[in-house]
């Protein structure tokens, strides 16, 4: 499969947290491309893979903005200024929504802080397309209280990416998850990665073999002996591997024996 | 037998119509023991009951209710408004210590400021409301604050990653998001303020209400009469807590949604 790595759209570099004398994070330097692929509008999907309680959400809240670190800093876009918070979407484990207003105008308050100022009408086609889309027709005058753990998720990322953000931030986003939704899911994250080439999803999870296998880098965290708080250890290139955009690749075996691998790495 | 055995297990779920049964039996029966017992000083059920239906029927009866009713009203809608703006101005840190001292003022007895609030005001009217503000919006203050305290950083967030500012977060998130808790609160407080309100009358009686009859009754020990009263105040506060919840559900609908799903 060819492709072509581009400019850098996001850059941590030395990121470190630590809190009073406590170090958490460490030298944390991560960069991410945009991948271009011929006739074919690919976006990012990167996995930061560690084990629960190493600083991952500390890591996942610095990449949004919303929390500064110690040291270091993160930059994004074009130009490469420092992150602020607002630039990446969040889309956390627990599904954050307005609980007080219906799916469709959730989504309309999104699409109200879209750059492109959409008009009424125009909101009101967009949503149809994405409730068409993603299977949310029937749900859109709903509160986010009638709908299931699955669907409540699918609405909090579709929130996220009608946001003029190319960068979306998934927390532990199979957690909790079966099986048959899961799937769904990685479908979901799919679609919504190759709808514009910048889209960029950073999913933060410990689930190694779901993430690995919709990634297309991978980046280890995970403490070194010795050393006081987790950093990147490893960063697995899934393109370079030939892993990557293979909807199949969970039966490859060489795939299966990464993943076993993986699972002493963090 | 099974339900039977329910009744008396933890966490059971006996059903509405069960319930409601459950509790037209244990108030017969309170009624019955206490009708069974009663001839002393304490005025019988019965008696009771009748005393009521005189009290309604006599002439001066809706006027002193209107006269409670209207003071509650226009005292809760006042202390709505001030206690409101007091909470979400406390989100903004040049006045915190205004609402902090407002919360605080829960513990000042309103005895020691009846001389200071008949100085300031011009006439009984006047001086009901201002000791019936002063003593219920301390009360829904601390509310809304334990409201908005309670509200989840995760929306915050959630309102940033949306591009939202500050004056929007704070509209979405508190105001328009905590609409459906303010009418909780009120719900909740409306008693305090329904308590209250014949306190505040005994204080100035010339124009009469629910209070004033009340302290008449008890000064020429017409214990029937207090009693028949307080059943009274009993009722219509039952029944405006029951309007206040209803119209809840009502207005936010979602709000029984989170109540079925919990």
């Amino acid at each position: 499969m060819t492709y072509d790595k581009h400019e850098v759209i996001l850059e941590a570099k030395n990121v470190g947290l630590a809190y009073d004398s406590k170090t958490i994070l460490r030298d944390i330097n991560l960069s991410i491309h945009n991948v271009v692929r011929p006739d074919v509008m690919q976006g990012q999907v990167v996995s930061l893979i560690g084990r629960s309680g190493i600083g991952k959400t500390q890591l996942f809240k610095i990449l949004a903005g919303m929390k500064k670190p110690t040291t270091g800093t993160v930059i994004i876009g074009e130009d490469h200024h420092e992150v602020r918070e607002g630039e990446v979407g969040v889309v956390s484990q627990n599904y954050i929504l307005f609980n007080h207003r219906s799916i469709r105008r959730n989504l309309e308050i999104a699409l109200e802080h879209n750059e492109n100022n959409y008009t009424t009408t125009d909101k009101a086609n967009i949503i149809k397309d994405y409730g068409d889309k993603f299977n949310l027709t029937e749900h859109l005058d709903k509160y986010p209280q009638q709908l299931s753990g699955g669907q409540r998720q699918r609405v909090s990322i579709l929130q996220q990416a009608v946001t003029s953000n190319k960068f979306i931030l998934l927390d532990e986003p199979f957690s909790g998850l079966d099986v048959l939704v899961i799937d769904k899911v990685v479908d979901l994250l799919l679609k919504i990665s190759t709808l514009h080439e910048l889209n960029t999803l950073i999913i933060v999870s410990h689930d190694i073999e779901n993430s690995l296998a919709i990634s297309d880098t991978v980046f280890i965290m995970a403490n070194q002996p010795g050393k006081e708080g987790a950093t990147i250890t490893e960063k697995l290139d899934l393109m370079d591997m030939g892993f990557a955009w293979n909807p199949a690749i969970r039966n490859d075996h060489r795939f299966q024996d990464l993943v076993s691998q993986m699972k002493y790495k963090i | 037998m099974k339900k039977l055995k329910n009744l008396f297990q933890p966490f059971a779920n006996i059903g509405n119509s069960s319930m409601l049964l459950l509790i037209f039996i244990q108030i017969v029966l309170a009624l019955g023991i206490w009708q069974l017992n009663g001839g002393g000083l304490i005025p019988s059920p019965g008696k009771i009951g009748r005393r009521v239906f005189e009290i309604i029927q006599s002439g001066n009866f809706w006027d002193n209710f209107m006269m409670s009713l209207s003071l509650t009203i226009k005292g809760m809608f006042i202390a709505l408004l001030i206690a409101l703006s007091i909470s979400y101005l406390s989100l903004i840190p040049f006045f915190q210590p205004l609402a902090k001292f407002v919360i605080k003022c829960r513990y000042l007895t309103l005895t020691g400021l009846i001389f200071l609030f008949t100085l300031i005001t011009s006439d009984g009217s006047q001086l009901k409301l201002s000791l019936l503000l002063f003593g219920i919006v301390p009360f829904f203050v601390t509310s809304f604050l334990s409201v908005i305290d309670n509200i989840d950083k995760q929306e915050f967030e959630l309102c940033s990653t949306l591009g939202m500012n500050k004056w929007r977060t704070l509209w979405e998130v508190v105001i328009v998001g905590r609409l459906d808790q303010v009418l909780e609160v009120m719900r909740q407080n409306f008693a305090i303020a329904w308590m209250m309100i014949t306190m505040v009358e005994g204080l100035s009686m010339s124009e009469g209400g629910l209070g004033t009859l009340l302290i008449k009754s008890n000064k020429y020990i017409d214990l029937s009469t207090v009693f028949a009263i307080l059943l009274i105040i009993f009722l219509i506060g039952v029944f405006f807590d029951y309007i206040l919840g209803a119209l809840r559900f009502w207005l936010f609908p979602y709000t029984k949604i989170q109540l079925r799903s919990k």
